[in-house]
């Protein structure tokens, strides 16, 4: 986009999603995240590392900033501030947790600035990332606004899968070396077992046919996750209750309690990811 | 199964039915579906090779062995080796979820710090050895020729149940032994008691869905409590509109206390004081009738008016008020107790208090009911706890154990300082560890037999906390074992029957023979109306087996609680607070490195130690986020980085349990320290339970050590006004979705 075009067509800039163009998409997987539901637990992450072969850093280079974890729980002290008097000296209302992973947008801050076309659009909505192609100038991961582009600094392979750990290596993925960037695939490998078998079995993938691994452990199930273009999925149901709406810069509720946003939704990347308020009671 | 002269009722008990009285139901018929058709892919272990679909997953039910809630898995194995847990649906205890620390089984059964051999101390060191000689070796020492006193004999466990421990219990017995010691650091021991005495049974059951309001004193209900996943999933239906609200009264901000609507931090050991002051205001503002409560306890209740409750509890008025309105106006309740309470001195009394509660609220019958006679009492959880490593201590001390054998516990890593375990484990002339890793204790054994993992071993399982559909747990292996020359927990009990009644087990080639004649003896009323071969077959396939129990209710009996005035330490002026996580646990998952490199919840650190404490104490004794402390007890000190946080009473410092192993492994040795090691010889007066949360301490700023230093997870502890994790009232949520 040259400078001459952004400033003509200034008014479009960064809403191109809003002109659609995902309704013709096989799937537009997306999820939904109930802050009143999640405890906190990181049982999400673990999955997500058993499931994606992520490594294991070690402490120094978790220090730098290098874990892996695709899926990570953010823990913030803040009062929400729901009702006036609430103690500084605790956190009266305990802590807010965040579950947070690759959010999907369709109009991705990461996808038009690689220079190999490594990450893309595929035709179900999912962001991803082609790790052949990966050369690994990080661009992306530096105009991700949600910080969830994880880079390989180093072979993590030898501190992370020591024999026989190796032998838990989930081999409908490959396992990442160094110089390449990964992300959370909303467990792509997954989706594409799932779409195989429908398609065997010559139906339309169903609504829980498949599971991202976060998802299937969630103790809590404050997870949801599905396809936004099939109307009867609970995640399009849970959309719509809370007029959450994909393809749109601002949303309208006709009901401001309702509980559903995206984190960011100002930045118009459009996630395919909706958080529901966390609740507090403040009778007490 | 030789010996007709075997009586029936014998038979029963060898097997593990003992006491059974009533049915034990069976499951509907499964569908029969081949992997051929591509629909069932839960089968059982008993199919041969053809299982193997090249390039497909197949799903085995076992149980996880992680902690000793029996949570039921699904292992997903490919080609023959199992790659990943799920949690199985058709558990009613995680009804197909799973927790981290269930996530990480892999790693357990994978761990590159494995142990391979049979190792025997010769010439005072430990040398690897054939199994055969391991076995000569233990006839030799044990066996019914050995010149042993079978009733000096011991084992050492963790939390055990169903057949392993019939055959533990048959081994005890085989010996002329009663001496088993159960040992976990992480236990309700107290709590259990106070049940007991209160409700005539140890573990009723807690229906947190049926409540509107939890006060929880401490317990970590979807944390290290009871049954992690499981009380998970009862919070979630418990958070739903119309949605209950959780108050937590605790010391240090547990993962249920981080998901409180109302957290409080009461003065350490007072908890049991500021239910009194509830049970006060509860009667004498808000009319609740105390007449179940016998007149002592009633006259002791008025004496804790609100006004002395602040003075001794530290907690504003207004909070004691707020609590005990919404105890009165939403019924039912449901008060529980957790460690941070339990583990005091006086910690039987606060519990009693606590628990006095839920007499007054009339939750007794609603939300706390009886857990019902389960029909097997050999094969229900011989729960763990701290006063049974004392226990074996001073029986080591004095000479009584020639032989122990060392299951499920770790007690070099786990025992204080004060008990001076090593040294009496030096009178055991013989000790034997049954482990997977060489940890703390094999490092001491004179022979270590090396186990089976959790994902190649058989078992049967009885959770220790049952919720309202009972089970018993199928462990099934999900692999052939990874080294030929490790043997499951159930083999070795039966090798070491052998050596001692070889007339009554030697028909059973195996642990897997004993179950399948274990199965086939129950009587067949119990079997829902199947044969052998399918009701064996449905509880691999399902992974449980329902049981029924008779009902019983509960009939409370008030006990009065004797709350000392809490002691002032000058020189010791902190509660040190040895908090549990789900993580590392008690310390056996930090030879995981997926738990070592998952944050702790509320601080986020990874990889190490630290010490957390109130910003406003950190502020007093000079000290910052990231410098070192010295928290030292009359038993010693430790140094770890310091994180604050307001999530702490001021006069408390919490050091994790988990790390500071000398062995163990290359992802926990020589990581971070063991707040235990420093633990004063403080006991619950009542139980006998050593106090973990009694221990007084005193901090000073330590020099920094870099190998030590913390790393923890994230940037900003805030969110810096951006809208990420938003909240509203719960007002606002009933109205919009509480249709």
């Amino acid at each position: 986009m040259s400078l001459q075009n952004i400033l003509t067509n200034w008014s479009q800039y960064r809403k191109g999603h809003e002109q659609g163009g995902f309704h013709d998409y096989e799937h537009m997987w997306g999820m939904a995240v109930d802050l009143n539901k999640c405890i906190g637990c990181n049982a999400c992450s673990v999955a997500c590392y058993a499931e994606n072969n992520l490594g294991i850093v070690g402490k120094d280079r978790f220090e730098k900033g290098q874990g892996m974890h695709w899926m990570r729980i953010e823990r913030y002290w803040d009062e929400p501030n729901l009702a006036p008097g609430v103690s500084e000296e605790f956190p009266s209302r305990g802590a807010s947790f965040l579950p947070m992973m690759c959010q999907q947008c369709n109009a991705a801050t990461c996808e038009p600035v690689c220079p190999v076309a490594a990450t893309y659009h595929t035709p179900d909505g999912l962001n991803a990332q082609v790790y052949n192609r990966c050369i690994g100038s990080r661009y992306c991961s530096n105009n991700c606004p949600y910080r969830l582009r994880y880079f390989n600094f180093y072979s993590y392979y030898d501190w992370s899968w020591p024999e026989p750990l190796n032998m838990q290596l989930n081999p409908d993925l490959s396992v990442r070396d160094k110089g390449v960037m990964e992300k959370c695939t909303f467990c792509v490998q997954r989706i594409r077992v799932a779409k195989d078998t429908a398609r065997r079995e010559d139906r339309k993938v169903a609504d829980g046919d498949v599971y991202p691994a976060c998802v299937q452990t969630c103790p809590t199930d404050a997870l949801v996750f599905g396809d936004m273009l099939d109307p009867e999925s609970s995640v399009t149901k849970l959309w719509k209750a809370h007029q959450v709406e994909l393809g749109k810069t601002k949303q309208h509720k006709d009901n401001e309690e309702l509980r559903g946003y995206r984190i960011f939704e100002g930045l118009n990347t459009d996630p395919c990811v909706m958080y529901l308020e966390r609740v507090r009671e403040v009778e007490v | 199964m030789s010996g007709n002269d075997i009586n029936r009722r014998n038979f029963l008990k060898v097997m593990g039915w003992g006491g059974a009285g009533v049915a034990l139901s069976g499951c509907d018929m499964p569908t029969t579906v081949t992997l051929e058709e591509g629909k069932e892919t839960v089968v059982s272990y008993i199919m041969p090779e053809e299982y193997v679909i090249p390039g497909q997953g197949v799903y085995f039910a076992s149980t996880c062995q992680q902690c000793s809630a029996g949570c039921g898995v699904h292992g997903r194995v490919r080609e023959g080796r199992v790659l990943k847990l799920e949690g199985n649906t058709e558990s009613p205890i995680n009804t197909g979820k799973l927790c981290q620390m269930g996530q990480s089984g892999v790693q357990a059964h994978y761990n590159p710090d494995r142990i391979q051999k049979p190792m025997l101390r010769k010439g005072g060191a430990l040398v690897e050895v054939t199994w055969e000689e391991a076995a000569a070796a233990l006839a030799d020492k044990t066996g019914k020729d050995s010149s042993l006193n079978g009733g000096r004999a011991a084992w050492l466990t963790g939390t055990v149940s169903g057949h392993q421990s019939v055959l533990l219990q048959a081994h005890l017995e085989a010996l002329g032994s009663s001496r088993h010691y159960t040992h976990e650091v992480i236990n309700n021991a107290v709590a259990t008691q106070v049940n007991q005495d209160m409700f005539g049974e140890v573990q009723p059951t807690y229906h947190v869905t049926k409540a509107k309001v939890v006060l929880s004193f401490g317990a970590d209900l979807v944390g290290t409590s009871m049954s992690p996943v499981h009380f998970s999933r009862e919070h979630t239906k418990f958070r739903s509109a119309p949605r209950g609200v959780l108050i937590q009264v605790e010391p240090k901000m547990t993962l249920t206390g981080g998901n409180a609507d109302l957290w409080i931090a009461a003065k350490p050991g007072s908890e049991g004081v500021l239910a009194m002051g509830i049970a006060n205001e509860l009667l004498a503002k808000h009319g609740l009738s105390g007449d179940a409560l016998p007149g002592g306890l009633r006259d002791s209740i008025a004496s804790y008016n609100t006004d002395k409750v602040v003075e001794i509890t530290g907690v504003a008025k207004t909070k004691i008020v707020e609590v005990a309105k919404v105890l009165a106006e939403r019924s039912p309740s449901l008060v529980l107790t957790g460690a941070s309470t339990e583990a005091h001195e006086h910690g039987y009394q606060s519990v009693a208090a606590a628990m006095m509660l839920n007499v007054i609220l009339g939750n007794i019958g609603k939300t706390i009911t009886s857990s019902g006679e389960f029909p097997f009492p050999q094969l229900t959880a011989k729960r763990g706890d701290m006063k049974g490593l004392l226990a074996f201590a001073e029986h080591a001390d004095k000479g009584e154990i020639d032989v122990a054998f060392f299951y499920g516990v770790n007690p070099v890593y786990t025992a204080p300082k004060f008990l001076n375990l090593e040294q009496k484990l030096d009178k055991i002339p013989f000790k034997v560890v049954l482990t997977q890793f060489y940890d703390e204790t094999a490092n001491r054994a004179d022979l270590v037999l090396p186990l089976a993992s959790a994902l190649e071993d058989w078992g049967t399982h009885v959770p220790g906390y049952l919720p309202e559909d009972k089970i018993i747990s199928m462990q099934q292996p999900l692999m052939e074992k990874l080294y030929k020359e490790t043997h499951g927990l159930g083999d070795v009990l039966l090798s070491l029957l052998k050596m001692r009644k070889p007339e009554e087990y030697e028909g059973f080639a195996d642990y897997y023979a004993f179950l399948r004649e274990a199965f086939a003896a129950i009587p067949s009323d119990h079997k829902g109306g199947v044969g052998d071969e399918k009701f064996w077959m449905q509880a691999l396939q399902f992974g449980v087996i329902p049981v029924n129990v008779a009902e019983r209710s509960i009939k409370p009996t008030p006990i009065e609680a004797d709350l000392p005035a809490l002691k002032e330490d000058i020189s010791y002026p902190f509660y040190l607070v040895p908090s549990a996580h789900l993580g590392l646990w008690d310390g056996r998952h930090a030879n995981l490195p997926w738990l070592q490199e998952a944050p702790d919840q509320i601080s986020k650190v990874v990889w190490g130690s630290w010490v957390e404490m109130h910003p406003k104490t950190a502020a007093r004794l000079g000290v910052e986020n990231g410098e070192f402390v010295r928290v030292e007890s009359m038993q010693g000190s430790i140094e770890a980085p310091l994180y604050t946080h307001r999530g702490i009473h001021p006069n408390a410092v919490a050091v994790p349990l988990g790390q500071g192993h000398e062995e163990y492994g290359r992802y926990a040795k020589g990581r971070g320290v063991n707040p235990l090691k420093i633990l004063n010889p403080v006991t619950d007066e009542k139980t006998g339970e050593p106090a973990l949360y009694g221990t007084r301490v005193q901090v000073a700023k330590a020099p920094f050590d870099e190998k030590q230093k913390m790393v923890r997870f994230g940037g900003s502890e805030t969110q810096v006004g951006r809208k990420l994790v938003a909240s509203i009232t719960a007002d606002v949520f009933n109205r919009t979705e509480g249709a």
